[in-house]
């Protein structure tokens, strides 16, 4: 009863197909000579071949092009003789009036054909080999012509008229007499719908300019006028942004819609049949531009096309699986929990479900696992920890009864991600209650544990049924989890020596490895569902672009890398997921590098991901890596080119609530708003940056510590120690309990830091000496080494005795903190230094100056260029004393007077510009 | 707009896609749509017209235009009941229903008690034709209607006393025979059925109706394979017969083929989402395959339409019973609402006796288990429920030290035979000897 899928042979006759029949007589006369008649050279000539090579190719994708379209293409290919070519595609066109001059049209289209015995030709004379891609075209249209019945061949004529007339009407130079009658007559009621076509157009090409590829968009930028003609009703704009819908009102409907994006529509009353194929990857294509599109995906006008194509294909049940992704990214649960059920009540999970199809057996029974699986994930992703665990338990179990091993893999594979998702909140409830599949497992155990567990059981059973890239995103996982979670062997009683509580940044990276390396060769699992028209329609995009785009690609370097890089890997055509996948990787790696500390690398990992993969992943991950970018650059650059950066990053990606970008905009803000001293300011981002946390406990973890660590830092700076130490403790014990142990050492940090600037030095001190600690176990340099300096401040302020000690300290660190240290804390260091030479009694500044003001004027210029007030001011006091003390008086004037601005500026915190309203 | 309907017809045919349809549209509607509203603007239209100019705006899929064209239509000729059908596919909520400014006439009734019953408000739907009954009251039209809303009200033997009266006025009916067929299937009337099918055969094997009609006989008959093919022939005749979809994905079930079950009953959905039998066979046929929490969504959709049907809650509390979730909790609220919604077979009271038992709730078992005795007593059953009722209340009373009450269940357990009475006997001797201390040493 599943729906009935009929094999890709299907082909239909359409005006764009008579068309190119009409190029390739054309191309081919059936005359003596080697170049015909209308061409100079054998390279113009065979330039046309070249295109209709990929016009051939290319007609299985889902909307064809229009007369119009089909025109402008020929112009760029033709150069002189585009005027001929198309004068005489449109002559012979309308030429076709009656059923029987259709006949004989096809009937001379089979003269151009070569015999059987194609091996004893001429070499001047042109024939068409029947096997050749063009001459298999050909033979198909023929083919497709003769079994026509005569209903079809009337069909054919009217749609070619139709499509005829289309064009004649955009362009009044081809204006023919006798095909123009009535109907072309603007309608009161038709100028609405027009607009709104237009709209859309608009919004749409909106859409791809937010994109950067330019090579998937050649399914949806000509969707046919016809399918957004019912759109009446509804509201017709995408909801997500709002800013563009006004715009294109404005816009009179006469602007200039003739040109190449905003490419002609199907004829409107033309009823093209596309082949269940071209649907079909029509579909794929389109579910992969929502999934990484996220919710900038146009909702409505999707949806509208959608319920088109269920009406007039009822059977074609796989346009139910993509309104659920539709409703799925856009949040809306209900739609997507219908579409779900309806899409696997029909589909019985055995139409077009990217899985291996199952070995044996369950063909009759259907295999409602995968829409557990399906389900599950969708809870996940709407935020219902406990019914998708519920759920996947359950896919769990059938999937076992069904004996179906690759979607149990994928399921634990789920589940793992569910637990490292959400996994530190108090879930152990729930899986206590409930039936837990993994056989061994006390409930008693951690769920760091069962994690752990469950990762390498999957890994298992992923690599023993050879599911390539399902073990590849697990050694991802694996690698996450290494990150940051301390390694205790899992049965061990007692105090053995072997319990070392570190993280192996050496295994994380054999994981990557592992997991890289097996990408490179996923050709034997590429899908069986990448279809021919997807395909051959980037081809026919990419042969086009190094005519059109090599200037552009000097221009602009990322987007000539991707643009390289498909093109190049186009006979292999890379599956989208496996880009993705190896997208994500240098995403984890980057992060690691980040918690190890070595800034440079983490930036580097992140730059790579934004040039080369943004283009296949989602992007909500492109978002990430542009995010971690911007924060580099704040660091290191200051935050008038991170703001600048930021502004860049807000125009690619729509500002969608709790975004990644909307995060790193507040927390810049934030730690500016510190920096310069407006701490109400700085109190009211921190705020909002909490509220983005979901007030579920456990869920959202990482940005409600970031939340309150921030608090307290707002509170440290306001001099309110108590509460700020407050706040700091409660942060600890939550980290505490939900054993966030990185995150904790930064917690110690910061407590040691409170005591420090609360003057209590000696209860500081043990803190520093925690946080180092942890530091050591988790690898984590860049933090150890600014432990390292707060511990040598705190030591310091003990008393010029130390300062020894202290110095010591520092020198230690130097090489990570100026190698890898942000502008602050590089500052920081070189403040301390300076100090501690100070303080040192043995030390005499006029006997060598140089040692302290060198480094003084290095933070004081890195701390102007972060507009550190505070940090600035303590450096120019110093420069001051310094000076003084070697009795130049113009510096230490200059010195003192930037002194003066600096405290001033910390002690009135300017109000006039007030970065909200510039950027909220 | 015929001729254009017809050439869409044919062109449906003949273009008949390898996606099983194609999107042929009427080109007439546009130039119809244009000159309909031209003439509406210059009131110079009739109320044929503004019916057709109606159809032409659903079409077009503009509904809340249309509504207002088909009202005009019908309050300027109040008697064109296609008309007033279209409007009625057009109300699909009351709120839209009591928008609607129409004038009074008796059509309008008939309209209303039509529309009520699509928006399953059967009470009200039924006192409109019983009130339009005294004025026509020989219309087998408006009895046909009146069996049907009690049909939907479950009164089964009304139904059916109704249709024989209707089919003594008119033997060769067959509109809304299909529904007769499905009480007497309910009260399992072999040969009263056999009889029914064998008549609308004669009068036209080729209705819908018919063919489901013999579909539901030899279902009865346990011929499912064969029950199947009537099935499909129905739905060949009518590929938007709901009850047949019903009705075949029952049959299904009862084959084991859960997912041509499950087919048969998303397509039904599909066509009425307000039917909660085929709602309930989704449910069903998930549960049957061993995926209780999925079911539960199909259960929770079938309960929504259908509150008080204690059939579905006890599916739905079964589902949460189930040892796959074991979800007590949720189980006893369902039970509860099963309860509460005359439970014919009184299975909610049983289970939540028992819930309450497992879970250690003893008193509210205690209370459960007392309810269920009375009934079984009030309706003279006998059986295991009947003496697990009397032991658990025999036990729970002797440990609340109620031992006038234990000593009653237990004598009457002494009646039953097995294990239970060896039980009984020494529950009786503990309580007499209980009893004594009591008596000898009072607290």
């Amino acid at each position: 009863m599943a729906g009935i899928l009929k094999p890709p042979g299907n082909f239909a006759l359409t005006p764009h197909k008579v068309s190119i029949c009409i190029l390739v007589q054309v191309y081919a006369p059936p005359s003596e000579i080697s170049v015909p008649f209308p061409f100079s050279s054998v390279s113009h000539h065979n330039c046309l071949g070249i295109f209709l090579l990929s016009l051939t190719k290319a007609c299985d994708s889902i909307f064809e092009p229009s007369l119009d379209e089909l025109i402008a293409q020929l112009r760029e290919i033709g150069g002189l003789l585009n005027h001929w070519l198309s004068d005489h595609l449109t002559r012979r066109l309308s030429s076709l009036a009656s059923p029987d001059d259709l006949f004989n049209f096809f009937n001379d289209l089979r003269g151009i054909l070569g015999g059987s015995d194609a091996n004893v030709v001429d070499d001047d004379q042109i024939v068409l080999d029947p096997s050749s891609a063009i001459g298999m075209f050909v033979r198909r249209c023929l083919l497709a012509f003769n079994v026509m019945s005569f209903e079809g061949v009337c069909h054919l004529l009217s749609n070619i008229g139709i499509y005829c007339k289309e064009s004649l009407s955009d362009c009044p130079p081809f204006e023919l007499s006798h095909l123009d009658d009535s109907s072309n007559d603007p309608e009161l009621e038709y100028e609405s719908m027009e607009l709104e076509n237009f709209v859309f157009e608009k919004v749409s090409q909106e859409f791809e300019a937010r994109k950067l590829a330019n090579e998937r968009v050649s399914f949806h930028s000509h969707a046919p006028g016809a399918l957004f003609e019912l759109v009446e009703d509804t509201d017709f704009p995408p909801s997500s942004s709002v800013e563009h819908i006004d715009r294109p009102r404005e816009v009179s409907p006469c602007a200039p819609s003739t040109s190449d994006t905003l490419r002609g529509t199907d004829p409107p009353g033309g009823t093209f049949l596309r082949t269940n194929w071209q649907v079909q990857g029509y579909l794929s294509e389109q579910a992969d531009a929502i999934e990484k599109h996220g919710s900038s995906f146009p909702l409505y006008a999707f949806e509208s096309i959608l319920k088109r194509l269920q009406k007039s294909a009822p059977e074609l049940h796989r346009v139910h699986f993509l309104r659920y992704l539709n409703s799925l990214y856009h949040d809306d649960y209900p739609g997507a929990l219908e579409n779900l059920h309806r899409y696997f009540d029909y589909s019985a999970g055995t139409e077009g479900v990217e899985f291996v199809p199952a070995p044996s057996g369950c063909s009759g029974l259907g295999r409602y696992e995968i829409a557990l699986l399906n389900l599950g994930m969708m809870h996940f992703h709407l935020g219902h920890p406990k019914q998708s665990l519920e759920v996947l338990i359950e896919a769990v179990r059938v999937s076992q009864q069904h004996s179906d091993d690759t979607c149990l893999a994928y399921t634990l594979a789920a589940i793992c991600n569910l637990l490292s998702a959400i996994g530190f909140s108090n879930m152990t409830g729930i899986i206590g209650a409930s039936y837990w599949p993994v056989a061994g497992i006390g409930t008693s155990s951690s769920i760091q544990q069962q994690l752990f567990v469950l990762l390498r059981r999957s890994l298992k059973r992923a690599e023993s049924l050879k599911l390539k890239r399902l073990v590849a995103s697990i050694h991802l996982e694996i690698a996450k989890f290494d990150l940051t979670h301390v390694q205790r062997p899992l049965l061990s009683f007692g105090p053995k020596a072997s319990t070392k509580l570190r993280t192996h940044p050496a295994n994380i990276c054999k994981e990557l490895w592992t997991s890289y390396h097996l990408i490179s060769d996923f050709t034997d699992e590429t899908s069986i569902m990448t279809t021919d028209g997807a395909f051959c329609t980037s081809w026919l995009q990419n042969l086009k672009k190094p005519r059109g785009s090599l200037v552009f690609s000097q221009e602009n370097g990322t987007r000539s890398d991707s643009d390289i890089f498909h093109f190049s890997a186009q006979p292999s055509s890379i599956p989208g997921s496996v880009l993705h996948l190896l997208g994500s990787s240098y995403l984890v790696r980057a992060a690691a590098w980040e918690t190890y500390g070595s800034a440079p690398l983490a930036r580097i990992n992140a730059l790579v991901f934004a040039t080369c993969f943004s283009d296949s992943s989602s992007s909500a991950d492109a978002a990430l890596a542009y995010a971690k970018l911007i924060q580099y650059l704040a660091v290191f650059k200051g935050y008038k080119e991170a703001f600048a950066a930021l502004k860049i990053a807000e125009e690619k990606f729509l500002c969608v609530s709790k975004s990644i970008i909307l995060l790193v905009k507040l927390q810049l803000l934030h730690e500016r708003a510190l920096h310069r001293g407006h701490l109400k300011l700085a109190q009211q981002l921190c705020d909002e940056l909490g509220v983005l946390a979901s007030p579920v406990t456990g869920v959202d973890m990482e940005l409600k510590t970031e939340a309150s660590l921030r608090h307290a830092q707002t509170l440290l700076a306001a001099n309110q120690y108590d509460q700020a130490a407050a706040v700091a403790h409660s942060l600890f014990c939550m980290c505490y309990k939900f054993n966030m142990q990185v995150q904790n050492a930064t917690v110690l940090l910061l407590l040691a830091e409170i005591h420090k600037r609360s003057g209590n030095a000696v209860s500081g001190i043990p803190y520093a000496l925690a946080c180092l600690s942890f530091c050591q176990s988790f690898n984590l340099d860049l933090l150890k080494a600014s432990a390292t300096l707060t511990l040598a401040e705190l030591w310091l302020s003990l008393g010029p005795s130390h300062a020894k000690k202290a110095l010591s300290l520092i020198h230690g660190a130097f090489p990570i903190l100026l190698g890898h240290g942000g502008l602050e804390l590089r500052s920081r260091a070189f403040i301390t230094e300076a100090k501690c030479y100070l303080a040192e009694p043995s030390f005499s500044v006029s006997e060598d100056p140089e040692m302290v003001l060198e480094p003084l004027r290095q933070a004081s210029e890195e701390l102007q260029v972060l507009e550190h007030h505070e940090l600035a001011s303590e450096a120019f006091y110093l420069m001051a004393i310094v000076y003084d003390k070697l009795g130049q008086l113009n510096e230490r004037e200059e010195a003192a007077a930037s002194f003066k601005k600096h405290i001033t500026a910390l002690e009135n915190p300017e109000d006039k510009d007030n970065p909200l309203s510039n950027f909220l | 707009m015929k001729a254009g309907e017809k050439r869409k017809e044919e062109e449906m045919i003949e273009l008949e896609g390898p996606l099983g349809k194609s999107d042929a549209v009427n080109k007439e509607n546009v130039s119809l749509e244009r000159e309909l509203s031209t003439l509406r603007k210059n009131g110079t239209i009739d109320s044929f017209c503004l019916y057709v100019y109606g159809l032409v705006l659903k079409e077009k899929g503009s509904e809340n235009l249309a509504r207002t064209v088909l009202v005009e239509s019908v309050n300027s000729y109040p008697w064109n009941w296609s008309a007033w059908s279209e409007l009625q596919s057009l109300c699909t909520t009351i709120e839209t229903l009591n928008s609607l400014n129409l004038n009074n006439h008796w059509m309008k009734d008939f309209f209303l008690a039509n529309t009520y019953q699509e928006l399953r408000m059967h009470n009200e739907s039924l006192s409109k034709y019983e009130y339009l009954q005294a004025t026509f009251s020989f219309s087998n039209y408006i009895q046909a209607q009146i069996a049907k809303a009690q049909y939907n009200l479950r009164e089964f033997e009304l139904v059916e006393v109704i249709f024989e009266e209707l089919l003594r006025n008119d033997p060769y009916r067959i509109e809304d025979m299909d529904m007769y067929s499905n009480v007497l299937y309910a009260k399992e009337c072999f040969s009263a059925l056999s009889y029914l099918a064998h008549r609308v055969f004669l009068t036209d094997k080729y209705r819908p109706e018919s063919c489901c009609i013999i579909g539901n006989y030899y279902s009865l008959k346990g011929q499912h394979e064969k029950s199947v093919i009537y099935f499909r022939r129905a739905l060949k005749l009518n590929k938007n017969y709901l009850s047949a979809w019903t009705l075949m994905g029952h049959e299904y079930v009862e084959m084991k083929n859960t997912s041509a079950a499950v087919d048969a009953y998303r397509r039904a959905v599909d066509i009425n989402p307000c039917d909660y039998r085929a709602w309930y066979g989704l449910g069903q046929a998930y549960e049957m395959m061993g995926m209780p929490f999925y079911a539960l969504h199909y259960f929770k959709k079938s309960v929504f339409l259908q509150p008080n049907d204690s059939r579905l809650w006890i599916a739905m509390a079964q589902c949460y019973e189930a040892e796959q979730l074991r979800m007590l909790e949720e189980a006893i609220k369902c039970y509860k609402r099963a309860a509460n919604c005359n439970d014919r077979e009184a299975i909610a009271l049983h289970h939540l006796a028992k819930l309450h038992s497992e879970l250690g709730h003893n008193e509210e078992a205690a209370f459960y288990y007392k309810k269920d005795l009375d009934r079984m007593e009030a309706e003279e059953r006998e059986g295991p429920n009947m003496v697990e009722a009397l032991m658990f209340l025999a036990q729970h009373c002797k440990s609340k030290k109620r031992f006038e009450e234990a000593e009653v269940y237990c004598t009457r357990l002494l009646d039953y035979t097995g294990p239970e009475k060896e039980t009984a006997e020494r529950l009786l001797r503990g309580i007499r000897h209980e009893k004594l201390d009591v008596e000898h040493f009072p607290p």
